[in-house]
Order: structure tokens, then C-alpha cells, then sequence
């Protein structure tokens, strides 16, 4: 028994000489360009930001009307990726049924398609004359394209997929048996899941919906084909920022570092929800 | 009221063909090696897995009884419904929610008021000792404090049945003593059918008044404690209660083994039969020696273990026996692992009976 106490121990001893041994050179070297590169452009948007318009810029009504329009959109898009990708991802995690492949790639395909393929997408299907949308404008009077609404859609397209992936994977993690002594208590399934599944995966459903939200905050492409570009009404930051540099760089250089200084907020802070996520389940 | 579980299921390649019946105020220990199927029998009589074939159901002669599982009926009570309250193993606390909240969990479950719930699980953390820890949550409790709040969190709904699922397996053995102890005063206070599985026949035997042994899937014996340790009928369950059983036909000398090894016994009866070999009635010797004891078994040393001040010896030879003796007796004696050595047995010491 002592004895394989000691070979344990010896075991951590080893691994830990390993993660401390210097990276070899050329390993070192790229590792540091990889570093550099993606901090010099950030630098080069700060030496080149005009620091003495910045508070006139960001005041202007258009630069506050795509700020404002951004965060309406992103969030309600977070939310709504929510309320449909939990119980998505509950069913990719826990019922298996034939074609449950297709559906998680399905799910999923719009993380790795461009953006643009996708709005093109959308607007094919959902579009006043598409497949779908036709109809919905005959029949509801729901219009998407060049709508807040569209916008939406197109954000919650290309966002959803991150949140779907991150509570799958939580879902899969948690002590089934938990649930089940839950059951046994008296919980029906629906008690089950709102007292104890969701809780349970607290972490990382924050964090997916804080994916998600960073996600559609940045879209571009997909919001761009399928709703187009009007001030007020479809315009988010991205899409101000893009249209602007050609217009006005100085005004492009002051949102974009907006948009980096909220994304930045954001991955800090989801970093530390995802350590104190993982610390848990280690515990 | 009284539990009558006939179970059978299929689980892949696994096949679970256990009945059983247990009493009100009765306390069943089901022991088994892991993988015997046992806690999925427990899950069975909870309704977390749905039995292939036969029923589970709780007969009262007072209110009649009812039925939790009979598929062939195509009756099934979820386990959300069914008066069955469970200790799993390693607890399964809700990590999120307090002491309290956890044992109060149940109660709110089943609609009855945030205050009311919290005030009957602060009686049960009461009654389980823990008045103190009712704000701490499941991962600052010790594993005996964990115990007793699944404990208080499984009887707070007030079940008719109670199934614990190795209840002391997730402990060390520093605390295991105490936390047994004081489960044996908890269950006791529980009156209504309780059903204890383990793998470890000392908690089966200071919890259980009455143990089936489970394996591969069957119920291999089942009876008192004092029944199963004096008559085991089969080798699986003499090496758990730590005896020898030798099977064969028994005749008027004593008991013949399909080898043809004879073991003289003193017998009233011919037939199918077990030759019973305690360990503390095998002498030990190096040399084969003139004595009245009718049986000598020469073999090799293949197993020493000490146990206290005692030392247990297997002997292998044509019949596999392990013998008791005391660690002065093993120093005399000088044995090694792989020494020849003499088993000597007097017949009269050598109980046997029908198969």
C-alpha cells in the first residue's frame, strides 16, 4: 500500500519537472512572434487613435445610435440563442436519437461557414421574396430583411452555435445520479431541470451566453447581406466601423477600439468564470 | 406492509434475476462483489430503471397494496411518485444549495411552502445531529456529516421504503466505525422497510438483521446472519463469512469430492452435500504426523494474511483450505509463502450438510 503511495508521488514529481522545462528555441521564437502578432495590431490602433477627438466622436448621435443598436441587438440575440440552445443542447446531450449527428453539425455549421454565407442563406430562405419568408410576410406580416428584427436573426444565426456547444459539454459532464436522486425526492422531470440541471451547469451556461453575446456583438457579415445597412435600424458598430474608415478613419479607429474595449471586458471576465467552472468540477 | 420485489432485467450482456421480500421495520442488507448487479437492483426498487419481467410491490394487509412496477400489467410509478426514499452512494448532495435546502429540497418538490420545508428540514438535521451545518453547503461536510444529511434529505418526504447504496463505501476507514454506529441508531429509528446494499459483509453484518447474497446477477442465499454464517451454500458465500466449504457427496464416512478427495466427517444423512471447514479447527504442521484426526491434506502455502494477532493461511493442494492460527503459531512454525505444509482436521470438527 506505502508503496504505491511513494510511485504516486514520484508520478507528480515527474509531471511537474516536465511543465516547468524551458520550450526548445525555435519553438520559443515562433511562440513569441504568434505573441507579437496579436498584440501590434491593438498597438497600432492606439498610437494611431486621435485622442484628442475621442470624447467628441463618441458623442456624436450615429456613433451612439450603432452603440445603442449593437447592445439591444447582441443581447436580446444572447438571450434568445438561450432560450432555444439550452434545450437544444439538451437534447444533443441527452436523448439519442437517429440523425442526432446531423442535427449537432447542423447546429453548429454556422460557427465555421463565413458569416456572408451565411446572411446569403438567410436571405434565400427568409428574405421578403424566399422560400420561407414569403410566407411570413403573407401570412404574418412579419418582415425580416433591413428589420432590427433581421438583425436579430442574423445574430442569433451565427451566435447561437457557441452557446449550443459550451452546455453540451457541460451537460454531458454532470453526475447524472444526481437527477435521479432529485427524482426520487419527488421532483418531476421539469422540477429536475430548472432546480437542478440548470444550476448545475451555471458556469458554463454564463459563459455561453457571454460567447454567444460577444459573438453578436462582432457580427458582420451575415447581418450586412441579410439586413442591410441602415443608421438606426440595422447599423451596428461593425458595420459603422467598416463604413466609416472610408468616410471618416478617425471616427472607424474610436469605435473599433469601442468594440475592443467591451471585448475585452468580456473575455476577462469569462476567463475567470471558466477558471472558477473548472475548479469546481476538479473539486 | 411488506416489499415484494421480483426483479428481472436485462441490461446489455447483464442478466438480474433477484427475488426478494422484506418486512416492515426490517432491515435487508444485500451483499455482493461490485458488478453483482446490486445497485442496479436497488435502482429497480427506486423506478430509476424499469424491470423486463416480474413486479415490485408493496402489499399492506390495513390499506391493500400497491403496485410500483409490473410490465407485464403495463404498470410503471415513476420514482417522482413512488413512496421510496434513497441514500445513494457517495451522497449525491445538490452542491448549489445549502444543508438545509438540501433535506428541504423534497418537501418543496412535492409543494409544500418555502418556510414550512425549511422548518421540518431544520427538524431533521436535528434529529440527525447536525442542527449546526444546516448553512453549510454539501462540499464543507465531512463524509459522515454528508451521510446524515442525505439521510435526513431522503426520510424529510416521509417514504415507506428506504434503500441505501453503500452507505459507508465512500468513507475512510478512520471514521467508518463511528458513522456506522450512528446509522445503526438512525435506520433504527425508521420503521417503515429498509434495504441496505454493500459489498462489505461487516456492514452487512452490524446493520442487516437478515443478508441476500447477490451474484452475477442472482440471488445466491439469503437468511439471518447466524444462518448464512453457520450453513453457506456455495463457495462465494463461505469466503465472505471467511470459511471453508468443501462441496461433494456425502456417505457414511464423511464427504466425497468430484475429484474424488475424501473428507471424513461424521454425517446423519447421504446425499448431495457440504463439508463445513472452519479455519480455527485445521491444525498446521510441517511434518505428517501419527494423530487421531482423521483428515491430512498436504499442500503448499499459497496466501499468508494477518488479521489482529491471528494469521490466516491458505493451503493449496487438492483442496483449496484456509486455516487460523496465531501469529506465535505462524513464528514456530516459520512458514513461508510456497513451504509444504500438513492441514490436519479431526472429523469431528467437520460439519456437513444437505446441498
Amino acid at each position: 500500500m506505502s508503496g504505491q503511495h511513494t510511485v504516486d508521488r514520484s508520478d507528480v514529481a515527474r509531471s511537474r519537472r516536465v511543465g516547468r522545462e524551458r520550450l526548445p528555441l525555435p519553438a520559443l521564437l515562433l511562440a513569441v512572434v504568434a505573441a507579437t502578432f496579436f498584440a501590434l495590431p491593438f498597438l497600432g490602433l492606439l498610437l494611431r487613435a486621435p485622442w484628442g477627438s475621442l470624447l467628441e466622436v463618441l458623442g456624436r448621435p450615429s456613433v451612439r445610435t450603432a452603440l445603442w443598436l449593437s447592445i439591444r441587438t447582441s443581447v436580446t440575440a444572447a438571450l434568445v440563442a438561450a432560450l432555444f440552445g439550452v434545450p437544444l443542447a439538451w437534447l444533443l446531450a441527452r436523448i439519442d436519437f437517429p440523425g442526432r449527428g446531423l442535427v449537432r453539425a447542423l447546429a453548429t455549421l454556422s460557427m465555421v461557414l463565413p458569416p456572408v454565407v451565411g446572411g446569403v442563406a438567410l436571405f434565400a430562405s427568409f428574405g421578403r421574396r424566399g422560400v420561407f419568408g414569403q410566407y411570413l410576410d403573407d401570412w404574418f406580416g412579419i418582415r425580416l430583411p433591413f428589420t432590427t428584427t433581421g438583425v436579430v436573426v442574423a445574430q442569433v444565426f451565427v451566435a447561437m452555435p457557441f452557446l449550443v456547444l459550451t452546455v453540451e459539454a457541460a451537460l454531458r459532464q454532470i453526475d447524472h445520479r444526481v437527477e435521479d436522486a432529485a427524482r426520487t425526492l419527488g421532483a418531476g422531470r421539469w422540477y429536475v431541470f430548472s432546480r437542478v440541471t440548470l444550476p448545475s451547469i451555471r458556469p458554463a451556461l454564463i459563459a455561453g451566453v457571454v460567447l454567444a453575446w460577444a459573438r453578436a456583438l462582432g457580427e458582420f457579415g451575415a447581418t450586412i447581406t441579410f439586413a442591410g445597412n441602415f443608421p438606426g435600424e440595422t447599423q451596428t458598430l461593425p458595420l459603422a466601423t467598416y463604413l466609416t474608415l472610408e468616410t471618416d478613419p478617425d471616427e472607424a479607429i474610436i469605435i473599433a477600439m469601442l468594440l475592443i474595449a467591451v471585448s475585452f471586458v468580456v473575455l476577462v471576465g469569462l476567463r475567470d468564470r471558466w477558471l472558477g467552472g473548472s475548479r469546481e468540477v476538479a473539486g | 406492509m411488506t416489499l415484494h420485489a421480483d426483479v428481472g432485467l436485462r441490461l446489455g450482456g447483464f442478466h438480474l434475476d433477484v427475488e426478494l421480500q422484506v418486512g416492515r421495520g426490517e432491515v435487508l442488507a444485500v451483499l455482493g462483489p461490485n458488478g453483482s448487479g446490486k445497485t442496479t437492483l436497488l435502482r429497480t426498487l427506486a423506478g430509476l430503471t424499469p424491470i423486463d419481467r416480474g413486479s415490485i410491490r408493496l402489499t399492506d394487509p390495513a390499506h391493500g397494496g400497491i403496485v410500483l412496477d409490473d410490465p407485464e400489467a403495463g404498470v410503471f410509478v415513476p420514482p417522482e411518485q413512488r413512496p421510496v426514499g434513497v441514500v445513494f452512494q457517495q451522497y449525491l448532495l445538490f452542491d448549489h444549495l445549502t444543508a438545509l435546502d438540501n433535506v428541504a429540497f423534497g418537501l418543496r418538490a412535492r409543494g409544500v411552502g418555502r418556510a414550512e420545508a425549511r422548518r421540518r428540514a431544520g427538524e431533521w438535521l436535528e434529529r440527525v445531529g447536525l442542527p449546526d451545518h444546516a448553512g453549510s453547503r454539501p462540499r464543507a461536510l465531512s463524509g459522515g456529516q454528508a451521510q446524515r444529511v442525505a439521510l435526513a434529505r431522503a426520510l424529510a418526504v416521509e417514504p415507506r421504503v428506504l434503500l441505501l447504496d453503500e452507505p459507508l463505501a465512500a468513507l475512510d476507514v478512520a471514521t467508518r466505525r463511528q458513522v456506522r454506529r450512528d446509522l445503526r441508531t438512525h435506520l433504527a429509528g425508521f420503521d417503515g422497510v429498509r434495504v441496505l446494499v454493500t459489498h462489505d459483509p461487516v456492514d452487512a453484518y452490524a446493520l442487516a438483521d437478515r443478508v441476500a447474497i447477490v451474484d452475477s446477477g442472482r440471488l445466491v442465499q439469503c437468511g439471518t446472519v447466524a444462518e448464512i454464517t453457520a450453513h453457506p451454500r456455495s463457495r462465494y458465500v463461505a469466503e465472505l463469512v471467511g470459511t471453508n466449504l468443501v462441496t461433494g457427496v456425502v456417505g457414511a464416512d464423511g464427504l466425497m469430492t468430484a475429484d474424488g478427495v475424501m473428507v471424513s466427517a461424521v454425517s446423519d444423512f447421504v446425499g448431495a452435500g457440504f463439508a463445513l471447514v472452519r479455519p480455527q479447527s485445521i491444525t498446521l504442521s510441517r511434518a505428517q504426523v501419527d494423530s487421531s484426526a482423521r483428515n491430512t491434506f498436504a499442500g503448499t502455502v499459497d496466501d499468508i494474511d494477518r488479521i489482529g494477532d491471528r494469521v490466516r493461511v491458505g493451503v493449496a493442494g487438492r483442496l483449496h483450505l484456509t486455516a487460523e492460527i496465531t501469529e506465535r503459531a505462524l513464528d514456530t512454525l516459520a512458514l513461508q509463502l510456497g513451504d509444504e505444509v500438513y492441514a490436519v482436521v479431526k472429523a469431528t470438527d467437520i460439519e456437513t450438510y444437505p446441498a
